[in-house]
């Protein structure tokens, strides 16, 4: 073999990115890629397939996974530079173009229904609940995007005239989704619709389709060709997120072929009536044409969580259940099926059993939900301090999300998303169409808008930022602001104009003086004169405040809280400032602890100067949603905590059971320890004290229950815990007390039954009692039916403070005859409240 | 006669004491005394000393788990029945105490 000196440029890389290579990445290398004139080739040397960089389908196929090691070969006339580029991009903006598009949140796949539709018979196909809710409606059976036989399209006229044919129809195409995404709102669709762009203007799609043309091929046919060549090469992937792809794919042809033909090509499905939309898989563009008023519930059998139609359906709240195998083949066209995406599956076929458990179940579901909404509103302690919770939120679905679970109003509204992985700034259209929507979705809530927070960890290409030695000592949040005028001009417009649409506040980043407050807010009265100069109506006493994450802000907060409405505490950055440790590096992530008695004294003096200020200073850090830290966060006394939207429920059963008094004690006392060990001991011993719940409350009582079965009221038992928040998992919570009944019946004779369990799936020891109006039976010791039951469950692992001795009491009690009469005649929940104080303690 | 008596059940939160009160309140009706051990969630309770042991005429085991400590009772006659047995037809058992003796 002979040896050449290589006039190529090359490097190898490894993969760092969790989901691979996959279209957002990629489309963001082909971007660098395409700089440059040199021919750029990545080679995985995991399968060795090669791509043309400048290609994100290419790339996309290559199926670069997390791990794989990859060569890029540059050579061309611009090769160094290129190289330059290319490295420099891989080594330092790759691994941070990994912002997940909203992955659908996976749930245990459930493989049994509730004992009661067990009991009746009912067969279901079950599947992976990917966006929850129930309903109901009638089977419309779709097929997916499917591209039609080659033999069916015209044949070639003359060469120059087909690709002259490809090429409107591309520019159509690509015209027709920039406008979309210029009516988007959400950041997820606008991510969907990137992506299609990227595809739709990909080199190596027009490569093969121009190649196809001049091999004679039609306009139609070299579409469909390349549609078949694409989606055979990205089915075959290893990833499922990269084979999922493969339907954008036919999708993005599909469009080409309307295009070319001048009408629309596929089957539009016309809902008529409440349906269930049953499919292999569905693109999204067929998802957004489908009626929303009739479209209840989507049933998919590929099972793709990560899909751009399931992330549709998830922002639409339509209830949608993926991985249903045959599902198109189980349930017949007309039928009316229910839709269970909170247990994951489909009752084929609605028999009054089934009737009778859904309006069971609906009632359960608005009780829970009711119950839930008792908790919204400011929550307060034991000892009536309010303390407001609200979520942190960086999307429109995001504010939903938070309103479900009972936020007070968004504390922390992030930003810098809209920023990445595109290729230029939102304008401010784009910007304000994503506020004023925020605005309405939160009716009156307060949503706090940080303003952008780009720099250390969050990089943006074509904001030019210089690389740095110490990122997040840098170039950084408020700091970029002065040379980047245009951008914060544009922002702070769209959110001055969003502010006549609901209660918005402006927050700015990364604060550490005071004239950095100062050129803040003369920016934010620049934006003002503007927006009254062109007579656009804002709110005028917009509240503005500001980042506390660097400890300089610290010393100077008499200067601050004269300039500013409110203030809220960066955790994670002022941890890792106050103590120089980086919490990206492992080696020494644990000296920044949020809980060393040291960082705990500078809360309680940042709290304590804000408040003799006279304002209000919330948390938006992780510290506050974990919820051990609870305690420390009430006895520092802030206004509002901060924390994703899935962990408030818990925070706020949590705050009604603390009181204020014992919470300052135990902030002074973890404030003098030594060592953040010593505090954690110190709130492991708090929260072993703190979490105790009455065993019974009234919701527990059940006088007057209609259930007809035993499999009717141990489901309304679980129900009753579920309501009020004893339980999140009522399936387990019943398998457990069936696990029981299962090793012999729990009927003691006299019509009482004591269904018990021990079980993770609840957050505390609990009893329910239950009183049937009609007797049923129960598989007693003395074939007797039953009409009283007394459920006893406890937690285990044990909570301190446990309730054995109570339980074993009960128990003895339940063979007492006067006992068991007094508690059937009981006529209110209070009364038999009141024996089993009496009687049992 | 002078009973002594282990009950346990595999939750241990309900049935044990229940049979352990039913044991309880028959013999005391049958004009037996009996003093019942409950091997439970809360651990045993009300333990059975070598003396009560020692001194009882037989030994009743209401359970559905094996019985810990066991080998403290050898020397004694041991009825063993199902747990539910002391729930559903208690006097059954102290019947066949009466017969076994």
């Amino acid at each position: 073999m002979k040896h050449e000196i290589s006039t190529s440029e090359q490097f190898v890389f490894s993969c760092s990115l969790s989901s691979g290579l996959h279209a957002r990445p990629a489309s963001r290398l082909a971007e660098v890629a395409n700089e440059f004139a040199a021919q750029c080739v990545l080679t995985n040397l995991r399968n060795g397939m090669f791509a043309n960089l400048k290609s994100v389908l290419a790339v996309i196929a290559a199926d670069v996974r997390h791990g794989d090691q990859c060569v890029i070969r540059i050579q061309g006339p611009d090769e160094q530079s290129a190289h330059a580029s290319l490295r420099r991009f891989v080594e330092e903006t790759l691994p941070q173009c990994d912002a997940p598009l909203a992955v659908a949140e996976s749930i245990a796949r459930n493989t049994t229904p509730p004992r009661v539709l067990q009991a009746a018979g009912v067969e279901c196909s079950f599947g992976l609940p990917v966006s929850r809710g129930i309903a109901q409606g009638k089977v419309v059976i779709m097929n997916g995007a499917v591209l039609p036989s080659s033999s069916d399209t015209s044949a070639a006229t003359d060469p120059q005239l087909e690709l002259q044919r490809i090429k409107d129809a591309i520019a159509a195409v690509h015209k027709r989704i920039q406008e979309k995404l210029d009516y988007q709102i959400s950041p997820g669709g606008a991510a969907i619709l990137q992506a299609e762009l990227a595809m739709v203007g990909d080199v190596f799609l027009a490569e093969k389709l121009t190649e196809l043309v001049a091999r004679g091929k039609s306009a139609e046919q070299a579409v469909l060709a390349t549609g078949e060549f694409f989606t055979d090469l990205l089915r075959h992937s290893e990833s499922d997120y990269i084979r999922e792809r493969a339907s954008d794919i036919e999708e993005i042809c599909l469009q080409l072929l309307d295009e070319i033909h001048g009408g629309e090509r596929r089957a539009v499905v016309e809902l008529r009536e409440p349906s269930v939309v049953v499919a292999e898989m569905l693109a999204p563009q067929q998802f957004l044409a489908l009626d929303r008023r009739w479209l209840k519930a989507l049933v998919l059998e590929y099972s793709a969580t990560t899909s751009h139609t399931v992330i549709l359906a998830r922002s639409q709240g339509i209830p949608a259940l993926v991985g249903v195998q045959s599902a198109r083949l189980l349930l017949s066209p007309g039928r009316e099926v229910v839709v269970d995406a909170n247990r994951g599956f489909v009752v084929p076929q609605i028999s009054s059993s089934v009737q009778r458990f859904y309006e069971r179940e609906r009632r359960t579901l608005d009780r829970r939900q009711e119950a839930l909404h008792h908790a919204t509103g400011p929550i307060s302690t034991a000892d009536g301090k309010t303390l407001e919770v609200a979520a942190n939120a960086s999307s429109s679905e995001e504010l939903l999300l938070a309103r479900e679970n009972g936020a007070d109003g968004i504390g922390l509204f992030r930003t810098e998303m809209l920023l990445m992985g595109r290729a230029d700034a939102p304008s401010e259209e784009e910007q304000f169409a994503i506020y004023a929507e925020a605005a309405r979705t939160s009716a009156g809530w307060p949503v706090i808008i940080r303003t952008f927070d780009i720099g250390g960890d969050k990089a943006v290409p074509y904001l030019n930022l210089p690389p740095e030695d110490n990122p997040f000592l840098g170039y950084r949040g408020v700091r970029i602001y002065t040379e980047h005028q245009e951008l914060m001009q544009s922002q702070l417009r769209a959110i001055l104009r969003a502010s006549s649409f609901g209660n918005l506040q402006i927050m700015a980043p990364m604060i550490s003086s005071l004239e950095e407050v100062i050129q803040f807010k003369a920016a934010i009265s620049q934006a003002k004169r503007d927006l009254t100069l062109k007579d656009i109506a804002f709110n005028q006493n917009i509240g503005v405040g500001i980042m506390i994450e660097v400890p300089s802000v610290a010393f100077l907060l008499e200067q601050l809280c004269a300039e500013v409405d409110f203030l809220s505490i960066g955790t994670n950055d002022l941890s890792q400032y106050f103590f120089a440790a980086d919490r990206g590096n492992s080696k020494v992530a644990a000296l920044a602890s949020v809980c060393h008695p040291a960082f705990l004294s500078l809360l309680k003096d940042i709290v304590t100067q804000i408040h003799g200020a006279g304002k209000w200073v919330g948390m938006c850090g992780e510290m506050a949603a974990d919820i051990r830290h609870l305690p420390l966060l009430v006895g520092l006394g802030l206004d509002e905590i901060s924390l994703p939207a899935a962990e408030i429920p818990a925070i706020k059963a949590k705050i009604s059971a603390l009181r204020v008094p014992d919470c300052e004690q135990l902030l002074s006392r973890a404030i003098v320890c030594g060592t953040t060990k010593e505090v954690g001991g110190l709130l492991e011993r708090a929260q072993a004290s703190q979490t105790a719940q009455p065993l019974l409350t009234e919701e527990l009582v059940l006088l007057g229950s209609t259930s007809q079965s035993k499999e009717e009221v141990i489901q309304e038992i679980v129900d009753a815990f579920y309501i009020v928040g004893r339980t999140d998992d009522r399936h387990r919570l019943e398998e457990a007390l069936w696990a029981r009944e299962d090793v012999y019946s729990t009927g003691l004779g006299y019509g009482f039954a004591t269904p018990h369990c021990k079980t993770e799936a609840v957050s505390n020891d609990s009893i329910c009692v239950l009183k049937l109006d009609e007797p049923i039976n129960w598989g007693s010791v003395d074939n007797e039916p039953v009409r009283m039951i007394v459920s006893i469950v406890m937690r285990e692992p044990q909570n301190s403070g446990g309730h054995l001795q109570v339980f074993s009491t009960l128990a003895r009690q339940l063979m007492n005859e006067e006992f068991r009469d007094r508690l059937f005649r009981g006529e209110t929940a209070r009364e038999v409240m009141t024996l089993l104080a009496q009687q049992v303690g | 006669m002078k009973i002594v008596a282990v009950t346990a059940c595999p939750t241990g939160i309900a049935h044990t004491y229940m049979a352990a009160a039913r044991l309880e309140k028959t013999a005391k009706t049958l004009g037996h005394e009996i003093k019942v051990e409950t091997q439970g969630a809360m651990g045993i309770e009300n333990n059975l000393t070598e003396s009560d042991i020692r001194q009882a005429h037989i030994a009743i085991f209401a359970v559905d788990i094996e019985v810990e400590g066991r080998e403290r009772f050898n020397g004694v006659k041991v009825i063993q029945v199902p747990l539910q047995e002391a729930l559903k037809n208690p006097e059954s058992i102290f019947a066949k105490i009466q017969r076994s003796i």
